[in-house]
């Protein structure tokens, strides 16, 4: 009888190793639609016929997010894994390393094999402001960005009941009162921000750093902090909550914000966002690039993707191979100079 | 959407099961070493898109009831608690299992958790809006002294040296600052390694000091060396009536778990040992205490369940998540398109009002499957620890590397199992080790914070910290509490 009991243990601790096992492969939430991609086989293969001299992919593709599950970089990810495992008819699985800023994960990706198998999404210009601020093991050149999905712009908002009604305001009472706002930040981005914002408006204030976007709009909220500098996306919480978005930095307004103002139509010529990029190593054969940025490029043109991430509260906004690299290089030399004004500050 | 429709569909089949499948898989790996309810929820969230959102919520829900409770299982049969929240529960559940009382002390674990896990729900339900006001009251300065609290708990917790017990807690606030200060962007004891500049993970710190260091010592040992299986008959009605007589300890642990659990980023830990601490110092029996008193057991996982219902209010009510486990739980909620805060209850009351009302089932669902499972779960104690620790340390190992898929958080993990034994040898208490390594950061960015708006608002930073009076009140609080403490133990050692 105990040697009954003994093995049903044992046999109960195994049930718990399968259960972590099945657990761990739930992180691909391609595994399904690969097996059900029947109305997409024509695209797929008229994918493979374009790239028939290479066999690619061979075997799974990985996708590494240097975010935690559950935010947005990881849902992008998640987004583009799905429609990518349905494209390529392979399996896409989605690995978190969290850490540092997005560093540890940046880091894993630039040092990946360049065989088109191991893929990355991240939020630029994270890994530009990493690497002119810090001692990273990557530089700018050691990705191949593919693709561009989404821009979410950044702002900044008031507290409830607060005395700022615009920016106007807010820069008027700094330019009186230099250093006494409070504008609360977090992430990787966050001081860079503000620090942009300072160097446009000329004006003094006191960044007080974070440790999530979660206690940031809960310190606004509160009122212990006076403005908020975080992405646009933000929102409809802080206004449910009778918070305000004083402007956000794009050229123009985003159809799912018109409502509220930008900062360039408040007199401050601002661009400054997160863009989520699909990047491969840098040393990846130039027939497996072009094969993924044909594959993103299908996506683009993809009306289900773009109401996936409408749905997920991401603006999309669609940019390709050169229009992303185009961009990208524009954007380093605006940060530049925000980087070098600033540098005590880092 | 009439109420009843809302409790109706609340009831049907799909729900019932949706939530016993979420508790179930929350048990078992709350009970793994190192797995977690957050963990448990980020693996299962991908699955959550192609359900209605009702039901995904539910799901993780229920993963997130279900974990607080799993990991008391271990921590009472093995010593070895499959999350930090059930620290408390091997410390006085472990010695009741060496003593045959295994199956009381999982129906103490069980029925407590079960009442801090409705009280908790119950608090959502009821009074969402005035809590995630209370929340809002909490800055930087009440977030500090909150803090600073937990920090004077640890003088009544653990041991009977008050250098080993200073010794541990210094440890573990020194762990904490390991990394990139990210108030000044300074790196401390990095040694330009990018691993350490990540700072060290909670989760291998527990793993080490909980899990890797019993282990390590119960490795070549025969099997009644570590424990000899007696089996204690207990009725079930004792323990529920025991727990009843005690109503004002599961009161005053429900609502430390419920106020703690509100406050946004504060977490779970501080919780559970601010109610275990309480517990001790009013307990008639405190001598009892680590060896097996079953009070500690009952406030610590009353505790630890009430925060589940609690830790929403924030984001329920504002859209903001407060831990790490509703953050992931509101990114599966902004994928279907959901808009958080004050909106949802007009917007979605059939999402809002039927994940409210699901969370009070998964309580009943919890309290099923422990009080079936306690009869199978004790026949663990069975097996020889030849089987025993070589699974528990693979378990160990898998859960340390799936934290951040790092070989390096293994390492941290066996490095300080090591150490841990040499603790466990020499008399020094493992508690107050984690107590530091979770409060050292939030004493720390707190009063960072504190300092830079003082100075921003041109005023002395006691004279900010102390304007509003939510702060003095928790000023005076930590003050009472410390002078409370140390009578305490002057009571206790002459």
């Amino acid at each position: 009888m105990k040697k009954v009991l003994g093995l049903s243990s044992v046999a109960l601790l195994g049930v718990l190793a399968a259960c972590g096992n099945n657990a761990e492969e739930n992180n691909a939430p391609a595994d399904n639609a690969a097996n059900n991609n029947t109305a997409e086989n024509n695209e797929a293969s008229e994918n493979e016929e374009a790239a028939a001299d290479i066999d690619y992919p061979e075997g799974p593709i990985e996708i590494i997010v240097p975010y935690s599950a559950g935010g947005g970089g990881d849902t992008v990810a998640r987004i583009i894994g799905d429609a990518l495992s349905e494209e390529l008819d392979t399996q896409v699985n989605i690995v978190n390393r969290e850490g540092a800023g997005g560093e540890i994960g940046i880091s894993e990706m630039a040092a990946a094999e360049p065989d088109g198998h191991t893929l990355g999404v991240f939020g630029y210009p994270d890994n530009y402001v990493l690497e002119e601020t810090g001692n990273t093991d990557f530089t700018f050149d050691s990705f191949e960005y593919l693709a561009s999905f989404d821009d979410v712009p950044h702002a900044l908002f008031a507290a409830p009941d607060s005395e700022f009604e615009s920016i106007e305001d807010l820069v008027n009472y700094a330019e009186e009162n230099p250093g006494e706002v409070t504008i609360g930040e977090s992430g990787a981005l966050g001081l860079l921000k503000i620090l942009a914002f300072e160097d446009q408006a000329e004006i003094d204030v006191s960044p007080v750093n974070y440790d999530g976007g979660g206690e940031l709009i809960n310190g606004l909220l509160g009122g212990h902090i006076d403005i908020a500098s975080s992405s646009i996306t933000a929102a409809p919480e802080i206004v449910d909550a009778g918070g305000e978005p004083l402007g956000y930095a794009a050229p123009e307004r985003l159809e799912m914000f018109d409502e509220y103002p930008t900062l360039e139509e408040q007199g401050y010529d601002m661009d400054l966002g997160v863009r989520r990029v699909v990047v491969a190593p840098a040393d990846i054969p130039d027939e497996v690039r072009d094969a993924l940025t044909n594959v993103m490029d299908e996506l683009g043109q993809s009306e289900e993707l773009e109401e996936q991430f409408t749905n997920a509260d991401l603006p999309y906004n669609y940019l390709d191979y050169d229009e992303l690299n185009d961009y990208l290089n524009n954007t380093n030399e605006s940060l530049q100079p925000i980087i070098d004004n600033n540098q005590d500050d880092f | 959407m009439e109420t009843l429709d809302i409790l109706l569909s609340t009831l049907s089949p799909s729900v019932l099961m949706i939530v016993f499948i979420g508790v179930l898989i929350g048990i078992i790996v709350g009970a793994i070493p190192g797995l977690n309810g957050a963990i448990g929820i980020s693996l299962l969230l991908p699955l959550t898109f192609a359900m209605d959102p009702q039901n995904g919520l539910l799901l993780l829900g229920g993963i997130y009831m279900g974990g607080m409770y799993g990991g008391s299982i271990t921590a009472i049969l093995l010593n070895v608690p499959g999350d930090i929240v059930a620290a408390p529960a091997a410390m006085e559940g472990y010695p009741l299992t060496k003593q045959g009382r295994s199956k009381e002390a999982l129906y103490y674990s069980i029925f407590s958790s079960m009442v801090g896990g409705f009280l908790g729900v119950l608090v959502l339900i009821l009074f969402t809006p005035p809590l995630a006001n209370f929340a809002l009251m909490f800055g930087p300065a009440e977030m500090f002294f909150i803090s600073l609290s937990g920090l004077v708990v640890i003088g009544a917790i653990a041991g009977n040296n008050l250098y080993k017990s200073a010794f541990a807690a210094l440890l573990g606030l020194f762990v904490s600052t390991i990394g990139i200060d990210m108030a000044a962007g300074a790196e401390r004891f990095t040694f330009d390694a990018l691993t350490l500049r990540q700072g060290i993970n909670l989760i291998p710190v527990v793993l080490g000091l909980f899990c890797f260091a019993e282990m390590f010592l119960n490795i070549g040992k025969k099997a009644n060396e570590v424990i000899t299986y007696k089996d204690q008959p207990i009725k079930r009605m004792t323990v529920i009536k025991d727990i009843f007589k005690h109503k004002y300890l599961v009161a005053k642990s429900s609502v430390i778990g419920t106020a703690i659990g509100v406050l946004p980023g504060v977490g779970t830990t501080l919780a559970v040992f601010l109610s275990y601490g309480e517990a001790k110092r009013t307990s008639k029996r405190r001598q009892d205490f680590e060896k097996g008193n079953t009070e500690g057991i009952i406030a610590a996982e009353s505790a630890n369940n009430a925060t589940v219902g609690s830790s929403m209010v924030p984001l329920l009510a504002l859209g903001v998540p407060g831990s790490p486990t509703t953050a992931i739980i509101a990114g599966a909620l902004i994928i279907h398109g959901i808009v958080l805060g004050p909106s949802l209850f007009e917007q979605r009351p059939d999402v809002a009002y039927t994940f409210l009302y699901g969370m009070l089932l998964t309580v009943f669902a919890m309290g099923i499957i422990g009080a079936v499972g306690i009869k199978y779960f004790s026949y663990i104690l069975k097996v020889r620890q030849e089987f025993i620790v070589p699974t528990v340390l693979i378990f160990a190992i898998f859960g340390a590397y799936s934290i951040r898929n790092s070989l390096f958080d293994v390492l941290i993990a066996i490095i300080i199992g090591v150490f841990g034994a040499v603790f466990k040898k020499t008399g020094v208490p493992l508690a107050p080790i984690i107590i530091g390594v979770v409060l050292g950061p939030l004493i720390e960015r707190n009063l960072t914070r504190s300092m830079t708006i003082a100075e921003a608002q041109n005023l002395p930073l006691l004279q900010y910290m102390l304007t509003n009076p939510l702060a003095i009140v928790l000023l005076v609080f930590v003050i009472l509490l410390l002078v409370v403490v140390v009578r305490m133990r002057k009571k206790d050692f002459g």
